[in-house]
């Protein structure tokens, strides 16, 4: 039981990481906490060598979270400027005009 | 004193039922897609107008334009772009175009309405499969789906009734949709940079397969006479999101 503890807790600590780094936003919380959840009652119920690999997971648990919610508060969110979009922007509107005359 | 309370009163009907899309408005949106139930930010959508001139006509050039977050470009990049030029005073459509890049995929699509709209002269190319011309005949009332929008805005919406629906007739993939926009009643939300905003809450529905369930493809339209979508909330086959407004300019 213990050990399925564990097992959980590193499970989605190693999917709250992948989570943080893809652009899920918020996403990322919900393996986070539940990381979170499992390294705590593993680190309660553990026997002390066990409690050493709990707590572990419950700091990268916790980092991840620090993570998640500075992305979140501290980077915008921002369409960067496309040249090549734009270019063809520019482009499909002169080729709309010569339609346009020819109707 | 009487008469002057009459044409003051049909000034304002006219004002603000029968509303004029200006042209240089600037609409801009946060595009949210649900992933496991939270709204994640995925894109930024502009709606905008202006004015086309040529030799012997002048335009209103009608365009939506969607593109992901830097981001999420790295991991689906999108950069859609939905034009068309209308009468800037029927908003009858002469020319529209669809542009679409979503992770990898290409498609772009080319619309000219004959001039007595009987007829479409198409233009398709998907990928790099050779570019496909169809001519089809539509109805005298159909018009792209941008278009509708807009024309939506300028309808007099204050007589429908909590229930009441408007018709319209699309032209989407070089087939013709019918399109009923029900009003449901009223609402305040917030509008980015105007507030809040008390709103025409209407729920939009199609015959066709792209749009889930019912009264689930809802937009909301302020209920003064600018008539500005501030939030829009779809239900497609591969999920739900929402476009909410943040700024609008030259209103």
């Amino acid at each position: 039981m213990k050990k399925t503890l564990i097992y959980f807790a590193s499970f989605f600590a190693v999917l709250g990481i992948v989570f943080t780094i893809l652009p899920l936003g918020t996403i990322a919380l919900l393996p986070v906490a539940i990381a979170l959840i499992f390294a705590f009652l593993s680190f309660k119920f553990s026997i002390s060598k066990r409690k050493k690999i709990s707590g572990v997971i419950l700091i990268i648990s916790a980092l991840t979270l620090l993570v998640v919610v500075g992305k979140e508060v501290f980077i915008k969110d921002e369409v960067v400027l496309d040249k090549q979009f734009e270019e063809k922007k520019i482009e499909s509107k002169q080729e709309d005009i010569k339609d346009l005359e020819g109707l | 004193m009487k008469k002057g309370l009459i044409i003051l009163s049909l000034l304002s009907s006219f004002g603000l039922c029968f509303s004029q899309i200006k042209p240089n408005e600037r609409l801009v949106y946060a595009a949210s897609y649900n992933m496991s139930g939270l709204m994640t930010h995925i894109a930024q959508v502009t709606m905008q107008t202006e004015t086309v001139k040529t030799t012997k006509k002048s335009y209103l050039h009608l365009s939506w334009e969607a593109a992901t977050f830097s981001k999420w470009d790295s991991f689906f990049k999108i950069r859609d772009l939905y034009e068309s030029y209308v009468d800037p005073a029927t908003l009858k459509p002469s020319l529209y175009k669809r542009s679409i890049f979503e992770g990898g995929y290409k498609i772009t699509e080319k619309y000219i309405f004959s001039a007595d709209n009987k007829t479409i002269n198409s233009t398709v190319k998907v990928m790099n499969r050779p570019e496909t011309k169809k001519t089809f005949a539509i109805g005298s009332g159909s018009q792209d789906i941008i278009s509708m929008v807009y024309k939506l805005r300028t309808l007099d919406l204050n007589v429908l009734k909590s229930g009441q629906s408007k018709s319209f007739v699309i032209v989407f993939d070089r087939k013709e949709y019918p399109v009923s926009v029900k009003m449901l009643g009223r609402e305040t939300v917030s509008a980015g940079n105007l507030g809040k905003k008390d709103c025409f809450k209407m729920s939009i529905s199609a015959k066709t397969n792209k749009l889930k369930g019912t009264d689930k493809n809802l937009i909301w339209l302020t209920s003064d006479a600018k008539r500005i979508p501030v939030l829009v909330r779809f239900s497609i086959p591969v999920g739900t999101g929402q476009l909410v407004l943040s700024s609008a300019s030259g209103i």
